[in-house]
């Protein structure tokens, strides 16, 4: 791999998760967002531009990083398989029970006072759909909320993301070997929208994308001849406006409905995809140029761990306290993931000085 | 509307007027005030032969008729139901029962059909549930479903016995849960006693039966351990078909014999007298039907049977059947009685659908109606005395006198009547007004100027005349603070007497009706004819005088018969509508028809404690309220009937009673029972018409948005509160955003229309309030949304801009690469010129020059010279003419270039004496090359072929042009003698050759070996 796309694949995992701040800051009224979610109220400034941030132009984020998994992994799948998987969950699956134990004990903490209580009650986080005190739910709903719907729900990604790990040596064999069948079949369930627990059907196929880059020697790095930036972005942010305007105008529950806002996400994420990678290649180099924006990458990982369920708590602390501002909505959901993704980075900074061991755990050792 | 009825309502403390009242029948009568619903009404009643009722949670009263089932919401009624033959959906048919099943479904049965089935309110889904009983059914086939408490369903069956419903068949069949002795059967008049959870089975031909739901034992005459009365007693034994435990554990029974028989026990067995009255119905009915509400008012009825049981007067009173009855409603058979949420009764009967409101019930308003066959009586003017009697002048017929029960009483103010002619004596008989005097005695004015002056404390009378009137009827007697008393009459006087002497001070020449003397001791004079006066104190000028021809300020009309005091500011006169005077002020301001007054005809004014006015119309009675300016109609519904005879006198009692006296009646009703201090219930959308489709409402309300089509934009929706005793006395408030800026008054209709509304987004919402102001708990909403066409929808002007920004885009790019080809072109020529021309040209000014330079001294080197310069400039002149046939666009086509590949190979081949065979495939014409493509294809077959011609010695040269794999493939062969290609020296035409044929992306293929010829294939990719 060279320094060129080790570079773009480092800026691309910090802007992907810095990113997810501003999708997890979604604050309208139905705060769970499927790519064919329709908007259950008037058409405004803020509903639209919420929407069409936090369900359009930021859903390129995780197919991107199922896409450089899968690069990197097959990049160094000459390593024994079982050293690789006990790799992964140190790097992985420990991580994952760290944040799900500490987004469950930040909420414990919370529920103990009057005011941040109803804050967690109103954010209605909880994955179960109990919002009420851990106290009333008692032990077996805590272990269920920290083994398998941690209220950083987040997570899920890192643990799909090993499930790939583990069928890696199937998954290289079919990309290897039948990628005209594989491929297809994959995009197909990436269209789908299958999804089982953390099996995520969306995923296989960019994990499996990836792979298949890697071993055809594809060229990633740089622009390919037939690109062009100037119609990739018009496809990517035309589409995804239409897709939003769609989102509110068209009639929801029916199958309709749920077709065309799929096939018009998915479009979306592709031709996001396209025009981010290759469309944004003097960006890469002047962000990575930027010793704070090099720094700050650094941390991604902390990051995706520590910004839920903090954000949403901020996010509905906020708009309590901030409802007597006009655009108030529009100005928590600009500004509050901003402050998270800040303080995030702060406290990782923090931790990595001062509790240099907690850090490494905490983040499978990424970021030293 | 309901038509209202006869009606006459009941007061306690009037029961004692039913006797001769001064020599006249006056009537008080207990008895709900019913009020009619008919088909008649246009409301929409399918059928006047009504069976049942009952209401839903949601307020609806749905009704079962001769024409199947109805849904009514205050306005209108719904049908539902289809008589088309051999259907199978909710029949058009005599529905005789509505039971509430689960979720909210309905059991109808229809008896006539002897069909039973389920009703979906919400779906209108209709589903009939088998009867499978296991023996034919009697001929005579009187029915009824029953369901107990614990919501099992029966259809009992004269004459043959119980079904039971089973839930797992979903149908009817003979499983009864209840051990009857053997050969009894039940009547259809079960009752549950839930108190003791026992169930009472009258069995006609037997007894009585009682089944404990405890202990699972049936009781009965036969089998009575527990000797419970009711089994043993004899007297009800034979043909018993009804039994009803009331609230106060009367056990009501009633059996045939050859009447039928009442009787009422208690828990004992003990016979009580509670069923007087029951039998005051002489001609022949069946009662047959129990009911009691929620206040314990026992109902029973039948055929020709209505009766209600008075609590306080231990008897039953009975509604008479048919219109010739003051009393009665026209019914021959009450079918099914129900009390609705807001405690009306309903009554199904065979001659429509009747409801009394509670306070036509409940012993609020009192109406007297005086017979007029024995005479009839004249009220004129009412007082309440200081010790709480009640005197009433009469024209022609004294002072009736009523103490404070209502009862009469002998004041005896006529007792010592001194001898005077006839006329006199008809004329103190002819009072016309009342007045107390602070001093205890009774000032009695009355025609030709007469008046008695009678004390309350010696209880006699002194008849005299007052001479200041002239002989004038004194219309009106009133007081100030100050203990003058104040006359009008019939011609205008106005008279002050001081306790001394009469003085008139003024005189009007019409009649004045009433003075009132307001908080600041002015006088106010209604009058006929001239307007309204005021007057200072003393009555001796006229501060101010309204008109109905005033420019500023005018009265309505100038005739006016009553005026009262709102408050310190405001003077009410009810001079055809309702004039209000600022007394500050003397502004005028008018309450007419038009703001809710029942008509421009005010006759009586009164104002009660809480500062509101009672008024009389022509259109009968209403109150004012000053403070919301809102006028409330009462009537027939309220239990008011007198109102438009009692408009001759008012007043307010002691106890706040307002009472109303005129023509042959006298009404009084305390205000307060009018107050509504509950909040009425929350408004309901009672229909959706798009255009003029009702659309199915309570499915479509489910719904979190209405969505409708761009061209389904005009709509009207009803609502109600579906109450039906507040109907007319609420008022809707509705708003939808998006169109109303704020809260719209409804008018009476009941609905809004709202015509062609833009495509959006819009939220109807709606409350009412009651006449005390008190909102609906809830602001009913629903939202509606209205799609705009397609092409009028943000993702498709979206989707335009996009197909034009990446046309736009296109074009742009297509522009640019346009001039990057011409700056290719043009590069490459200024290349090749470079390339091929300049650097020839420069060898021969090199050669020119040498030969120049050796021109005169070595010819021979001279002729060398000039013979290179004439070999470059010709390669020159070749090189010019390659390049300008590869730009020229007519070069273009296939054909040209094999022409000139043809032409070329030729003049070479023929100069060499060498063979040419020229072979080319058909399809070959056909490929298009570009302009470079084709100049590197030339050059490369030219290379080759030249080299063929120089250097192979060869005697015939094969050329080839072949299709081959989506390839034009060019073959040169050579049969000379061949070169090792290996070790041959590329030189620039071997290098030249390659490099072109890359620069097609094509591949060149050399292939020789010394002494067998050589071959060129060169592979080219086409489009």
């Amino acid at each position: 791999m060279n320094k060129a796309l080790s570079q773009k694949f480092r800026f691309f995992t910090f802007i992907c998760i810095a990113l997810l701040a501003y999708v997890h800051g979604y604050n309208l009224n139905n705060t769970y967002l499927a790519p064919y979610s329709t908007v259950e109220e008037p058409l405004t400034v803020t509903s639209f531009f919420e929407y069409f941030i936090a369900n359009g132009l930021l859903r390129f984020r995780i197919p991107m990083l199922f896409i450089i998994s899968g690069y990197l992994y097959a990049t160094y799948d000459h390593r024994p398989y079982l050293q690789q998987i006990q790799k992964r969950f140190k790097t992985l699956i420990i991580p994952f029970f760290l944040w799900s134990a500490a987004g469950l004990v930040f909420t414990f903490l919370l529920q103990q006072f009057t005011y941040t209580s109803d804050v967690v009650y109103t954010a209605g986080i909880d994955q179960l759909g109990d919002n009420r005190p851990y106290t009333e739910i008692g032990w077996d709903g805590m272990l269920r909320r920290w083994l398998l719907h941690p209220v950083s729900y987040q997570l899920w990604f890192i643990v799909s993301l090993f499930i790939y790990n583990l069928i890696y040596p199937v998954i290289r064999w079919l990309v290897v070997k039948i990628p005209f069948i594989w491929l297809p079949l994959t995009f197909l369930l990436f269209f789908s929208l299958f999804q089982f627990i953390y099996v995520d059907g969306r995923g296989i196929f960019f994990f499996s994308l990836g792979i298949w880059l890697q071993k055809k020697k594809i060229s990633i790095d740089r622009q390919p001849e037939w690109f062009s930036a100037g119609l990739a972005f018009i496809l990517f942010i035309g589409l995804t406006v239409i897709k939003t305007f769609m989102a509110f105008e068209l009639e929801p529950n029916q199958f309709s409905t749920i077709l065309t806002l799929v096939i018009f996400y998915q479009l979306s994420v592709i031709t996001g995809i396209v025009a981010m990678w290759f469309g944004l290649d003097k960006v890469v180099r002047w962000a990575l140029r930027k010793k704070w924006f090099y720094k700050a990458s650094g941390f991604s990982f902390f990051l995706y761990g520590a910004h839920v369920p903090l954000l949403p708590y901020a996010m509905t602390m906020a708009l309590m306290e901030l409802s007597f501002l006009p655009y108030y909505r529009l100005f928590c959901y600009i500004v509050i993931p901003g402050l998270i993704v800040v303080l995030c980075i702060w406290i990782g900074r923090f931790i990595r000085k001062f509790l240099p061991g907690v850090y490494s755990t905490l983040t499978g050792s990424r970021g030293f | 509307m309901p038509v209202p009825l006869v009606r006459f309502v009941y007061m306690r403390k009037l029961m004692l007027l039913a006797v001769l009242l001064n020599g006249l029948l006056a009537y008080a009568q207990q008895g709900y005030t019913f009020n009619r619903i008919s088909t008649d009404d246009a409301l929409g009643l399918s059928s006047n032969a009504v069976y049942c009722t009952y209401q839903d949670k949601k307020g609806y009263i749905w009704v079962g008729t001769a024409n199947g089932l109805q849904r009514f919401d205050g306005s209108k009624f719904v049908s539902f139901g289809n008589s088309d033959p051999g259907s199978t959906l909710l029949p058009i048919s005599d529905l005789t029962q509505i039971i509430p099943g689960e979720n909210g479904m309905f059991w109808l049965f229809f008896a006539s059909r002897f069909e039973i089935g389920l009703f979906d309110p919400v779906s209108f889904r209709y589903n009939t549930v088998p009867v499978t009983p296991s023996k034919p059914i009697p001929a005579r086939n009187n029915m009824k479903l029953w369901k107990d408490r614990h919501e099992n369903l029966y259809l009992i069956i004269w004459k043959y016995g119980i079904l039971r419903y089973n839930k797992v068949t979903h149908s009817f069949s003979d499983e009864n849960p209840f051990p009857l002795p053997n050969g009894w059967v039940s009547s259809i008049g079960v009752f549950e006693d839930t108190i003791k959870k026992q169930i009472w089975f009258p069995c006609p031909d037997s007894g009585l039966a009682l089944y404990d739901l405890a202990s699972k034992k049936m009781y009965s005459s036969s089998y009575n351990p527990l000797h419970i009365p009711l089994l043993d007693n004899k007297k009800i034994i034979p043909g018993n078909t009804e039994i009803f435990i009331d609230s106060r554990r009367r056990h009501w029974v009633f059996n045939w014999t050859s009447a039928q028989h009442k009787w009422c026990f208690d828990e004992r067995g003990n016979i009580l007298k509670d069923t007087a009255g029951i039998n005051d119905n002489r001609e022949y009915s069946e009662l047959a039907n129990f009911f009691e509400t929620k206040q314990q008012v026992l109902w029973v009825y039948g055929a020709n049977a209505l009766f209600n049981f008075d609590n306080d007067d231990k008897r039953f009173f009975f509604y008479k059947p048919g219109l010739t009855s003051e009393t009665g409603i026209p019914y021959h058979s009450a079918h099914y009685i129900m009390e609705d949420r807001d405690g009306s009764i309903w009554v199904s009967t065979d001659n429509g659908l009747f409801f009394a409101t509670p306070e036509s019930g409940t012993y609020g308003v009192v109406n007297i109606l005086f017979d007029e066959r024995k005479g009839g009586v004249d009220f004129t003017d009412l007082i309440q005395l200081r010790s709480g009697e009640y005197w009433l002048s009469t024209w022609g017929k004294g002072v009736i006198t009523l103490n404070k029960n209502f009862n009469t009483y002998k004041a005896g103010i006529y007792e010592h009547m001194p001898k005077m002619d006839p006329v006199s004596f008809s004329q103190y008989n002819q009072a016309w007004a009342l007045y107390q005097h602070t001093d205890g005695k009774v000032w009695i004015g009355c025609q030709a100027g007469k008046y008695i002056v009678f004390d309350t404390i010696t209880k006699k009378s002194v008849f005299t005349e007052l001479k200041e009137a002239e002989g004038a009827t004194i219309r009106f007697i009133t007081g100030d603070k100050n203990g003058n008393i104040w006359f009008s009459t019939q011609r205008g006087h106005i008279i002050f007497y001081d306790g001394k002497k009469f003085t008139v001070v003024q005189q009007f020449g019409t009649i004045i009706p009433k003075i009132l003397i307001d908080n600041n001791r002015l006088l106010w004079l209604a009058t006929f004819n001239q307007g309204l006066y005021c007057l200072s104190a003393d009555g001796k000028t006229v501060l101010k005088h309204y008109t109905s021809d005033s420019k500023e300020n005018a009265l309505f009309i100038n005739s006016g018969d009553d005026i009262d005091q709102i408050n310190d500011t405001t003077i009410a006169y009810g001079a055809g509508a309702l004039n209000l005077i600022n007394t500050r002020t003397g502004k005028v301001t008018w309450r007419t028809f038009d703001e809710g007054l029942p008509g421009n005809s005010i006759r009586r004014i009164r104002a009660d404690r809480n500062g509101n006015l009672w008024i009389i119309t022509r259109n009968g009675l209403c109150k004012y309220n000053p403070r919301t300016n809102r006028f409330t109609p009462y009537g027939r519904k309220d239990g008011i009937t007198l109102a438009n005879m009692t408009a001759a006198a008012d007043f307010i009692s002691d106890e706040d009673y307002i009472l109303f006296a005129g023509s042959n009646g006298l009404m009084y009703f305390m205000p307060s029972l009018f107050e509504n201090k509950k909040p009425p219930a929350n408004v309901t959308i009672t229909d959706f018409k798009l255009f003029n489709d009702y659309l199915p409402l309570d499915s479509l309300l489910k719904r979190p948005k209405l969505e409708f089509n761009a061209d389904e934009n005009s709509f009207s929706i009803y609502f109600s509160s579906l109450s039906y005793s507040q109907k007319e006395k609420l008022t809707y408030y509705y708003k939808m955003d998006g169109v109303d800026k704020g809260w719209t008054k409804a008018d009476r209709q009941n609905f809004v229309n709202y015509p062609l509304l833009p495509p959006g987004h819009y939220t109807f919402s709606i409350y009412c309030e009651n006449i005390d102001g008190i909102r609906s708990k809830e602001i009913t909403s629903f939202e509606i949304y209205i799609k705009p066409p397609f092409w009028k929808t943000y993702w498709f002007v979206s989707t335009l801009l996009l197909i034009i920004l990446l046309f736009i885009y296109a074009l742009h790019r297509l522009r640019v690469n346009k001039l990057l080809a011409v700056e290719k072109i043009r590069n490459r020529v200024a290349r090749d010129l470079h390339d091929d021309m300049g650097s020839t040209l420069s060898t021969i000014n090199i050669l020119s020059t040498m030969a120049k330079s050796k021109l005169n001294s070595d010819n021979v080197k001279t002729s060398e010279f000039i013979s290179k310069i004439s070999e470059n400039s010709q390669r020159m002149m070749e090189a010019m003419d390659d390049i300008v046939w590869s730009i020229k666009p007519m070069n273009d086509s296939m054909q040209k270039i094999i022409a000139r590949m043809r032409e070329y190979a030729t003049n070479i081949l023929e100069a060499k004496d060498i063979e040419l065979l020229f072979n080319i495939e058909e399809e070959v014409n056909d490929v298009k090359l570009d302009m470079e493509a084709r100049r590197d294809f030339f050059l490369i077959f030219k290379e080759a072929v030249n080299n063929a011609a120089k250097y192979s010695k060869s005697e015939i040269v094969k050329i080839s042009l072949l299709i081959n794999n989506k390839q034009l493939t060019l073959e040169v062969i050579d049969d000379g003698e061949g070169f090792d290609v290996a070790h041959a020296d590329s030189g620039n035409g071997l290098s030249n050759m390659q490099k072109r044929a890359d620069a097609m992306q094509g591949r060149l293929q050399i292939t020789s070996k010394k002494g067998s010829g050589t071959t060129v294939k060169l592979a080219v990719p086409f489009k």
